[in-house]
């Protein structure tokens, strides 16, 4: 799976997070900061998670979402991750 | 009505109510005599399980909210959208359903007020607004996907803690006004619109804050209906707008309903100073236990300690009571003759505004609180819709030794329960309220002189 696929993804969840503004989720990158950039509550992290878990057909572990950073490269990096992983 | 220390105004009003689209189009529907309880799809839908079919319900669409299910959990409402924008994403993000409606009464009182926000945001401005269930459809949903189907806590989101903890609705209030004094919630069953209100009162009374918004909220939810229902407790066997009947011979139950009741309180010499539309007065709050031990059953001593809690030696006699009415084949008798025994048969009138919106639970003291507020302004009695026939014998308590209350059947007070609106002039209006626990509310408010 190409990583622009999932940002794209990640995009289609942030449009049902009602709380973030819709107008910066145009210029998403990898270096896109969920909290910095585009305002999300933090106690939405864990929802854009949950909903990135079903869209793309992986499971996290607990200590990887422990440790999971605010940017959209680092949700990349943890699908991918889990993909390989199997 | 005189008591010493700071008074307390009403100065806003706001709230959700059953089939009205505000406050003016309930007012209307009121003092039409209309009834505005419907007969259920909800409950209808689950056939022979459950034994009432009728209520005092509100809808998503009524309120203009539309409902976002997950795309993780079924039947897990994840949001509402206001699809008239009068909430932000944010504050909806952390509300049930009542909340919701509690924040939009909460607006459309502070607006009446005419408060600054200055004045709302102050640390002298409180928040006091409960609830008499928990968030029991974010709750229900969320359990089930965990316990039943085994799926993980985070499929559920972040917000069942806020939108579900038992003073959610002060505190998403709080949250959207941004009050910076007391934000808490009473809890008493069915008198805790009055008791958030008298205690808002109480508050600004005794100098602790200058300001409060108060009142009680109970959301639709068919999993409170259903416990009630389990109770043979509610009202079966009648069309939807005569199922409450307060007083009645024939009544059998309460109409379980649903709705928001929400108001500005002020220090009464800050309210003046500032030109406010003063509403009505509170002259007195008083609440109390029955202390026998029963959960469920009314208590005459309590009612009587009541009354005397609320006028004291004063003699004083309200133009209207709002009473408590809640078409209870107990409840009704107990309350009706305790009334008479402090009363006594004339000169006042007894208004029962559930046989026009069935029990309103958490919300019913707040939202009668409203109705009274509105009898006073309109200078009309609220009807005790469908009390066709009272009972002209004696209950069967009062031909006990024990029973040392009046020993006239109600049939005899046929004349303080008007059946339909009637005009009258209202300098003073008494609400009472009880709840489970033994619980006993009243409030006195009078038109500002």
């Amino acid at each position: 799976m190409e990583r622009q696929e999932i940002i794209d993804g990640l995009v289609e969840i942030l449009k049902t997070i009602r709380t973030i503004d819709q107008e910066k989720l145009k210029n998403v990158t990898e270096e896109t900061d969920f909290i910095a950039d585009l305002g999300t509550p933090s106690t939405e992290l864990i929802n854009i998670a949950a909903k990135a878990e079903q869209k793309f057909e992986v499971e996290f572990d607990d200590d990887d979402i422990d440790d999971l950073g605010s940017k959209v490269k680092d949700i990349v990096d943890l699908i991918l991750r889990t993909k390989e992983r199997g | 009505m005189v008591l010493s220390g700071r008074k307390v105004a009403v100065v806003g009003m706001g709230g959700a109510f059953p089939k009205c689209t505000s406050l003016d189009h309930f007012s209307d529907q009121l003092f039409s005599n209309q009834s505005l309880i419907r007969e259920w799809d909800k409950a209808v839908a689950h056939g022979k399980n459950v034994r009432s079919t009728v209520s005092g319900f509100i809808t998503e669409a009524e309120m203009n909210l539309e409902t976002v299910f997950s795309t993780l959990l079924e039947g897990y409402p994840e949001v509402y959208v206001d699809l008239l924008n009068r909430i932000p994403p944010a504050n909806l993000s952390t509300a049930d359903i009542g909340s919701i409606w509690a924040m939009l009464g909460s607006l459309d009182a502070i607006k009446m007020a005419g408060w600054t926000d200055k004045e709302t945001e102050s640390e002298t401005t409180g928040v006091v607004v409960g609830s008499g269930g928990g968030g029991h459809e974010i709750q229900r949903n969320a359990w089930h996907n965990f316990f039943e189907l085994g799926k993980k806590t985070r499929l559920v989101g972040s917000h069942t803690v806020d939108r579900a903890m038992v003073y959610r609705d002060a505190a998403n209030v709080s949250c959207l006004i941004k009050n910076k004094g007391v934000c808490e919630s009473i809890g008493s069953a069915c008198a805790t619109g009055l008791g958030n209100i008298g205690h808002a009162y109480r508050l600004i009374k005794f100098g602790l804050q200058d300001r409060a918004v108060a009142g009680g909220v109970e959301g639709t939810s068919l999993e409170t209906f259903i416990g009630f229902d389990a109770m043979q407790v509610l009202s079966r066997g009648f069309a939807p707008e005569e199922s409450s009947r307060p007083f009645d011979k024939d009544r059998n139950g309460f109409v379980c309903s649903f709705g928001a009741g929400i108001v500005c309180l002020e220090e009464y010499e800050m309210a003046k100073a500032r030109g406010a539309n003063i509403l009505a007065v509170i002259d007195n709050y008083f609440n109390n236990s029955d202390g026998d031990g029963d959960m469920f059953y009314p208590s005459f001593a309590g009612q009587q300690r009541l009354w005397k809690g609320l006028l004291g030696n004063s003699g004083f006699k309200p133009d209207v009571v709002k009473a408590h009415g809640t078409s209870t084949p107990a409840g009704d008798a107990i309350e009706l003759l305790s009334i008479v025994d402090c009363l006594g048969t004339k000169g006042y009138h007894i208004s029962a505004p559930k046989s026009q919106f069935g029990h309103m639970l958490g919300a019913a003291g707040a939202v009668e609180f409203i109705t009274s507020i509105l009898m006073l302004q309109k200078q009309r009695v609220l009807p005790c819709l469908n009390t066709v026939n009272l009972n002209p014998e004696q209950e069967n308590f009062q031909k006990t030794a024990a029973w040392d209350g009046p020993k006239s059947p109600m049939a005899d007070f046929r004349d303080l329960l008007p059946q339909k609106s009637i005009d009258k002039e209202i300098n003073s209006i008494t609400c009472l309220n009880y709840g489970f626990g033994g619980t006993n509310s009243a409030i006195l408010i009078s038109k500002d002189n």
